[in-house]
């Protein structure tokens, strides 16, 4: 084959293809782990200026990937083998999936003839996977390769966003091909609505200036169709109260007159009390209401006519009826219904409210001192950083009292609650912004599912800080032992200690311990301007102690 | 109010749109009563009809989920005026000189057909409406069926 052949025609492997597709689609980094079914990926990949991070475990390369996604605002990649490398990246999926994160996993197969056989590390990753993807496909031909990949990333990226999985037998990642990587995809079954229903806007805006007390709530979706700035001016414009779902977190400064505080199990009473009894308009923006955030769905807004925008139609008339349902991207609709009231303003010179700020107090008690002390202080940091969570009793209180803008929005996993979660997903956050050091707010227990990625930080000078809040036990686990099992604890104590600071030397990081809460900004500081990775175990028995706070010492 | 509700849905012929379809329906917890596919005249395009019960809001969620797969094309509610859904059935029957007769009337009066009689053993088809069916089977309840299957609704809107 001579050198001046147009490319269109020239053969190449479908690994090949592969990678030149993720370059066209702009991918700077992926993240994986090596495998017998795609080891062609990771050949092609010698030759291509995308940085290929080695995770430790695929669910980790699947958070790193979520995490990614997060702050860069498009899709991360995750890259696994065929088997057991394949069912490791479920939970990752699922994650994604719960919280319309744009991932592309792309799983090695074993070669098409064996498909069926049980083969070696075979599995039916299609339909192990197919619950909790978005969409996924088996390339099952070289022609399939391309489109398969380019609809990938669109649908990821699209619409509703969401993982997207694509198994490939190694021969076909392996077979020559004339691949046309120009190809555009064309989903003839998935056209996503954009634009608001004009009719159901006007409905809306007219609903929103007749209503006594109207009150706004939003979630993730806003900050997932990149809508702060077109949420922030609607607010101001209509002068309307806010609350938020968890996934809301770094869209309005929390202390903003307007904002009333998050809902849900673990949200506000003000925030609950506001949307359960008084409100008598809810304009609900990009949350699917979640038996957390609703809490008791019997009662959630029932005095309220709702407003449901969303982008995905199916989340309309799902958990909760709509009286005037708007699907569309939030940012297309909000920016139609300003424009709109700018020209006919809407605009209440007060907003109605019954709640003072001090009001705003926080539906469970437990530990709440000592959360809210470290957690303000961390939230004094005065440096731009991205904090991840993860799961359990640390992440809700994070959720409260990290507010800095700064720092927000929080990474956390909030629709499947994946205890693990926090550590890749700074990791994969930090590659997709290096200007940024990452902090991983943890609890002893999340931390240790998935601590081996730390060593991928060392790896590759992540500046991560790892905050290990440490009380040797399963706190989210005991307090539901308290609240609903009549105090007959079980299973929640961790027995053995585990000495954070030599873990963290022996993966060649920095490892501290904090015992006092006037060590917290310091350490916690000096941690992350280090840029070294570092694990801070934070004691939280001593730091109690040297608050003279008792565990069940309540906030306000 | 739970009732059953008849869902057409049209789908790019593509590997494992039958999982996709049974996935969904199974994670949601909608209970299927029947299901049919095949092709249509469209090539590539393949037809779903699916019977399940539930209410109206369980129904409007099921085509809203399933509208959210890929491969589904449109999804449409049979269950309303002006739509018209037929079944089909085989049935095999023991055949006595006594009850032939009787077979055979049972047979003309359904519309049903004879499609094959061998060592004293009788294959007859029948198709028609649900409730049609249900009569049929009723009615050979007096003879001696050795086998039966029906196929569970198709179905298309009337007009256009």
């Amino acid at each position: 084959m001579s050198d001046n052949e147009p490319e269109q025609n020239r053969e190449i492997s479908g690994a090949r293809a592969l990678v030149k597709v993720l370059e066209l689609e702009g991918v700077d980094t992926v993240f994986g782990y090596p495998g017998g079914a795609n080891l062609p990926i990771y050949d092609a990949l010698i030759d291509s200026p995308i940085r290929h991070i080695l995770a430790r475990h695929e669910q980790g390369a699947a958070h790193m990937a979520d995490g990614y996604a997060r702050v860069k605002g498009r899709p991360g990649v995750c890259i696994a083998t065929s088997g057991p490398g394949a069912t490791n990246l479920v939970t990752g999926m699922a994650n994604a999936m719960l919280d319309s994160v744009p991932v592309v996993a792309l799983t090695g197969q074993i070669t098409r003839s064996l498909i069926g056989t049980d083969a070696f590390q075979e599995v039916d990753c299609i339909n192990i996977t197919m619950p909790v993807t978005k969409h996924n496909e088996l390339v099952f031909s070289s022609t399939n390769l391309v489109p398969a990949l380019k609809s990938a990333f669109y649908l990821a990226d699209t619409g509703r966003k969401g993982p997207v999985l694509l198994d490939i037998p190694i021969d076909v990642l392996e077979e020559s091909f004339p691949h046309d990587t120009d190809f555009e995809p064309e989903l003839q079954g998935y056209q996503p609505t954009i634009e608001g229903n004009i009719g159901q806007v006007k409905r809306a805006i007219k609903a929103l200036a007749k209503a006594e007390k109207p009150l706004i709530l939003f979630g993730g979706g806003v900050a997932l169709s990149k809508s702060g700035k077109e949420f922030n001016e609607f607010i101001r414009a209509v002068n309307i109260p806010v609350v938020r779902t968890l996934m809301g977190t770094g869209i309005i400064d929390e202390d903003d007159p307007l904002y009333l505080g998050m809902i849900g199990t673990h949200g506000h009473h003000a925030a609950n009390r506001v949307i359960q009894k008084e409100a008598d308009l809810v304009f609900v923006i990009g949350t699917r209401l979640g038996n957390r955030a609703m809490v008791k769905s019997q009662i959630f807004a029932k005095n309220a006519k709702i407003i449901h925008l969303d982008i995905d139609p199916a989340e309309i008339g799902k958990n909760i009826k709509a009286d005037i349902p708007i699907v569309g991207d939030i940012k297309h609709v909000l920016q139609d219904i300003n424009e709109r009231i700018a020209k006919k303003p809407i605009r209440r010179d007060e907003p109605w409210t019954t709640i003072k700020k001090k009001d705003i107090r926080l539906s469970t008690k437990d530990g709440a001192a000592i959360m809210e002390t470290i957690f303000t202080l961390v939230s004094g940091i005065d440096m731009k950083i991205h904090i991840s969570t993860d799961v359990g009793r640390h992440q809700m209180w994070a959720n409260h009292f990290c507010t800095n803008p700064d720092h927000l929005p929080l990474i956390t996993s909030g629709g499947l609650g994946t205890m693990g979660f926090g550590l890749p997903a700074a990791i994969g956050a930090w590659f997709a912004e290096p200007e940024t050091p990452v902090v991983s707010i943890s609890g002893d227990g999340s931390f240790l599912m998935n601590m081996q990625e730390f060593v991928v930080a060392v790896e590759n000078q992540v500046p991560l800080t790892v905050m290990v809040i440490n009380d040797h036990r399963l706190s989210m686990i005991r307090e539901l032992q308290r609240s609903h099992y009549g105090e007959r604890y079980t299973t929640h104590d961790f027995r053995a200690d585990i000495n954070y600071i030599s873990l963290a030397e022996s993966m060649g990081g920095v490892g501290k311990r904090v015992t006092h809460k006037d060590q917290i900004v310091p350490v916690v500081k000096a941690a992350i301007e280090s840029r070294r990775p570092t694990i801070i175990d934070c004691d939280l028995d001593k730091i109690l102690k040297s608050s003279h706070l008792t565990y069940n010492s309540v906030a306000s | 109010m739970e009732e059953r509700q008849i869902i057409a849905i049209e789908v790019e012929d593509k590997p494992g749109v039958l999982s996709r379809i049974s996935t969904l329906f199974s994670r949601r917890g909608y209970n299927i009563d029947s299901l049919t596919v095949g092709h249509t005249h469209k090539k590539g395009i393949s037809r779903f009809t699916i019977v399940v019960k539930g209410d109206k809001a369980t129904l409007e969620q099921i085509r809203k989920q399933s509208q959210k797969l890929i491969h589904v094309l449109t999804t449409e509610d049979l269950r309303k005026e002006g739509s018209i859904t037929r079944e089909f059935a085989i049935v095999k029957l023991e055949y006595s000189d006594e009850a032939s007769k009787k077979i055979n009337e049972l047979v003309d009066l359904y519309g049903g057909r004879m499609l094959d009689s061998t060592n004293g053993m009788l294959i007859v088809e029948f198709s028609g409406t649900e409730e049609k069916i249900n009569k049929v089977f009723e009615d050979l309840k007096q003879f001696t069926v050795l086998e039966s299957l029906r196929t569970g609704k198709i179905g298309m809107r009337t007009g256009l």
